[in-house]
């Protein structure tokens, strides 16, 4: 670095020239035997994570709610981590802090110990015990470790104040399934414990979204309120990760928004429920079918045409509302972009790969875009994603790779040799992308190395025009300069 | 001052134990180290993350193995900004990915039935399968977590057999969530264990170690350095200058064959005295190397450590060259920087020594600290804060989300030097921050990196949105 003055702008990281070192010349195939992961016990590159982080996810949604994770430090600190990397937000959730001491004894003392701790010091409305793989192992016994709980908590602040934090215990072992599935535990545990019982019935319906963005949540109310229906939404992180700067702040910080105990409360007065993914809610409204009757619609989720279609149908049976002008203008307003832009994707080639519930409305998606789905991972492996897709394909006539349950790294190799023409996926496969020199087009979970994509929506008729939009541009900017963009 | 309990912890007084304020006439050491108070919302991470995540995870030509269910190896996959730049392969303008020890996340997946009947025989399998597709990795370090390691499976009998089957070093770090009050207790296990298994590994294989003839006087390792966004390309010049050769380094951007070559340096300079004193101690204990520790921040602290150095090699003379030629590099910019920065006060919470690694570069800066706090620190980094900072500064040992937000609304600093997780909680309260963990655009090590850090600094500032926060249109109108 002969450079004999640092400048005022500093040394910036494109002035090192950091000489990458290969090990091996070129790209090698990896063993052929080994790279199904069905064939193999190593897992690489994983397209999900542990349950907990569901449930948590989950609580981020609900008002004056915190989760305390009754297990090892990093089981909080890592998922507070994850959140901020995608949200840009603060992620406040509280950890039981097992030691030593845990470990042998038992998470007692620390359940016991930290709720209290934090229902006196931050006075939060819920309480989510959220269970981890080392309380699981151990087998703590949570209900009565609640029990004694309350008992402390009310000799120490009184009968009203000490029972007045709802408390909702929530197992996830990390074993046992992947972020959606704590999700889909959390509704149905939440429920549990605050849709107790029918008091006077009104026309709202409860919609359990999934694992949504802010900005898709955002787009599903503006959808209910142009429809003119009331609804409960759980859990809703609209505004608690996408949170407005606006100083001063109370403290102890608690962001605007989540959904509300009244409101969850409310839930059993409803006429319908939708849970909206498939892997992501469809135990609580299982339950609410279960204990009230209602109606229960089930997936899928509403990415495209068709099944934005197929959701206000449904809201329309639901509730007699009809489809309003202003809807039928924004889905025309897709069409207008669809009808604009089909020859840059009609036969284009496309991967695809996340989430179960978001990649089945991706794929219908994109099928409605002419395009042809090639590769479909769905990042954990679940009982219907086959059927799904098997569905959308005999629509469209096409047949595409399915990794059900897949990793990364499979897909990755089976892409070396079958390159598509675009990539969407979330930010874990990046690199595939830039390997093998394929435009990349960012959606679902989790996406962190960009700006603003939790804040706009790939969901309902806008969601869907911005999405298309964002593959269209994807596609062309990877291929400029072109003469023939001065006319698109 | 004594201890203090902050308003926030009227109704946890434990915390009391924790805070205090120093004077430089009457030291206090705090209750440190010690379990965390439940429901506290610390800001702590776990022991595996220590190991994984901060001292092993840097290591680049080798298959980091997290022997768990899918989370703990899901978020230690490439999220620390320890940069290496060592690859699996490239092609023409393919360069863009990412490292192979950042690229890959490769984990036994535990599920369900591992659990009831053991994990043992998968991580064996796992590990031979990864081997096989790695074929350029150059060896594995399994890391157990809170399952494998509460199922307790039998690590060291699996790592012999899959070295026996595949002719490659296999190094183990026991250090599951629950088996220690913070990721320090990781770090310490990572050093013991690792260091344990290269001393048997030069034992069992003396062509591993550095030859005679590839020995030079002036060999030093360089103890406790992460390569965050590039440090070491910052430091390791420095002592190439000066004529001395940097033999491995614990463990940014690190081979494991140098680092098995590491009792075979001359002198161990010890950058992260929290996370790798104890393989210095360790070395010192086997091989007899001296160790020095260091501070690579800011002029004053690096020009020491330089001095220091040069010192022990004879090599004093070779240390003020450099010296001379560095500062003369960014005198220029640090006082443009420091004219704007000069009187603002700064709160300061990092692990540990970073905390103290940063008192005198603020002052550098013209910056009053108004307020400290530690992570993971331990009494000997309480004994330095206490060394070094001036009296009336607030410290909060172990801080929990609480805590900061009071220190930030009464303290008042005009800007935060802390993690992740805590600068967007900051932002909220209109107070700029510097991610100190992984940096915001780095290096920030040594002379040339302290530029880019006052760079960073001054950018929180002067941004012109803090402006606009102030003034809303509805406070224009009234």
């Amino acid at each position: 670095m002969a450079i004999d003055k640092i400048p005022i702008e500093g040394f910036t990281f494109e002035q090192f020239k950091i000489e990458k070192i290969p090990a091996l010349p070129a790209y090698v195939e990896r063993d052929p035997e080994l790279v199904p992961k069905s064939k193999r016990k190593v897992v690489i590159n994983p397209s999900r994570t542990c349950i907990p982080f569901g449930a948590m996810y989950a609580t981020l949604g609900v008002n004056r709610g915190l989760a305390l994770v009754q297990g090892a430090q990093g089981c909080t600190t890592y998922v507070r981590y994850t959140f901020s990397r995608i949200f840009k937000e603060s992620a406040v959730i509280a950890t039981t802090s097992f030691h030593e001491d845990a470990a042998v004894f038992g998470g007692r003392k620390n359940l016991i110990h930290g709720i209290r701790n934090l229902a006196v010091r931050y006075k939060p409305d819920v309480i989510a015990i959220v269970t981890t793989c080392s309380s699981e192992i151990i087998g703590d016994d949570l209900d009565s470790f609640i029990k004694m709980a309350r008992k402390k908590l009310i000799k120490e602040i009184g009968e009203e104040a000490g029972n007045k934090v709802r408390i909702v215990p929530i197992s996830t072992p990390s074993f046992a399934g992947s972020h959606i599935e704590g999700y889909n535990r959390a509704a149905k545990a939440y429920l549990m414990e605050f849709a107790q019982e029918k008091t006077t019935a009104n026309n709202k319906v409860t919609i359990i979204p999934g694992m949504i963005n802010p900005g898709d949540s955002r787009e599903i109310k503006h959808l209910l309120t142009e429809m003119g229906i009331e609804f409960s939404f759980l859990f809703d992180t609209s505004k608690t990760l996408d949170a407005p700067l606006r100083p001063p702040m109370e403290f102890p910080y608690y962001p605007k928004g989540g959904t509300t105990v009244e409101a969850m409360e409310d839930i059993p007065n409803a006429i319908a429920t939708f849970a909206l993914s498939k892997h992501e809610g469809t135990k609580g409204a299982e339950y609410l079918k279960n204990k009230f009757d209602i109606p229960a619609y089930i997936g899928p989720l509403l990415m495209g045409v068709h099944n934005t279609d197929m959701f206000l149908k449904n809201l329309s049976a639901a509730t007699g509302k009809k489809v309003p002008e202003s809807l039928l203008d924004e889905r025309g307003m897709l069409m207008d972009t669809m009808a604009d832009s089909y020859n840059h994707t009609m036969m284009k080639k496309v991967a695809l790969f996340g989430d179960p519930d978001i990649v089945i409305g991706a794929t219908r998606f994109v099928c409605e875009l002419g395009m042809e789905p090639t590769v479909v991972l769905g990042g954990t492996k679940s009982k219907t994603f086959d059927k799904d897709i098997a569905e959308i394909m005999e629509e469209y006539g096409y047949e595409p790779k399915v990794f059900n349950g897949g990793d990364l790294f499979e897909m990755d190799e089976y892409l070396k040799k079958n390159r598509p023409d675009v990539i969407l996926g979330h930010s874990k496969g990046v690199d595939i992308a830039k390997e093998i020199d394929v435009p990349f087009v960012r959606f679902g979970f989790p996406v962190y190395d960009r700006f603003g994509y939790q804040k706009r929506p790939v969901l309902g008729y806008q969601g869907a025009e911005l999405f298309l939009t964002n593959i269209v541009n994807a596609m062309l900017d990877h291929t400029y300069p072109d003469d023939r963009t001065h006319q698109l | 001052m004594p201890l203090i309990t902050m308003k926030c912890d009227e109704l946890i007084p434990e915390r009391g134990k924790h805070t205090y304020i120093t004077d430089t006439e009457n030291p206090v050491i705090p209750a440190c180290n010690v379990t965390t108070i439940p429901g506290d919302m610390t800001e702590r991470g776990c022991p595996f993350a220590g190991a994984r995540g901060v001292v092993g995870g840097p290591i680049v030509d080798i298959i980091h193995m997290v022997h768990s269910p899918v989370g703990c190896a899901y978020y230690t996959w490439g999220s620390r900004r320890s940069l290496p730049d060592w690859y699996s392969w490239s092609g023409p303008n393919k360069l863009d990915n990412a490292a192979f020890n950042r690229r890959y996340c490769v984990t036994t997946d535990m599920e369900e039935k591992d659990v009831v009947f053991g994990g043992g025989t998968k991580l064996k399998k796992a590990c031979i399968e990864a081997f096989k597709m790695f074929p350029e990795a150059k060896g594995l370090f399994m890391y157990t977590t809170c399952t494998s390691g509460l199922i307790g499976d039998d690590i060291p009998a699996v790592a012999k057999q899959v070295e026996k089957t595949v002719g490659k070093p296999v190094f183990f770090a026991q250090a599951p969530g629950c088996s220690g009050v913070s990721q320090s207790k990781g770090h310490h296990v990572l050093n013991h264990e690792f260091y344990r298994q290269i001393k048997a590994l030069r034992e069992k294989n003396p062509d591993l170690c550095m030859k005679e003839e590839e020995k030079t006087p002036y060999d030093i390792n360089l103890i406790g350095d992460y390569n965050m966004d590039w440090d070491i390309k910052a430091i390791i010049p420095l002592f190439e200058q000066m004529g001395i050769r940097v033999v491995a380094t614990f463990t940014g951007n690190e081979r494991i064959e140098n680092l098995i070559k590491m009792p075979d340096a001359k002198l161990n300079v010890v950058h992260c005295q929290r996370s790798a004193g104890y393989i210095a101690e360790l070395i010192n204990e086997h091989a007899g190397t001296t160790h020095l520790d260091v501070t690579l921040y800011g002029i004053v602290e690096t020009s020491k450590a330089l001095r220091d150095v040069g010192k022990h090699f004879g090599l004093e003379k070779q240390a003020e060259a450099v010296i001379e030629k560095e500062t003369a590099r960014i005198k220029e910019s640090i006082a443009y920087y420091r004219s704007k920065l000069e009187g603002k006060t700064v709160a300061l919470y990092v692990g540990a020594p970073r905390v103290w690694h940063w008192i005198h570069l603020m002052e550098e800066l013209g910056m009053e600290i108004v307020a400290m706090a530690c992570t993971f620190a331990h009494k000997d980094d309480y004994e330095k804060i206490n060394a070094k900072a001036k009296s009336n500064i607030l410290v909060i040992d172990n801080p929990n989300e609480f805590e900061v937000e009071e220190m930030l609304h009464d303290y008042k600093p005009d800007l935060f030097l802390c993690g992740l997780k805590e600068k967007y909680i900051a932002r909220k309260m209109g107070v700029s921050t510097v991610n100190s963990h992984s940096y915001e655009k780095g290096p920030y090590a040594d002379y040339f990196g302290f530029v880019n850090f006052a760079r960073d600094i001054y950018q929180g500032f002067y941004a012109p949105v803090w402006n606009f926060v102030k003034n809303n249109p509805s406070e224009e109108v009234e």
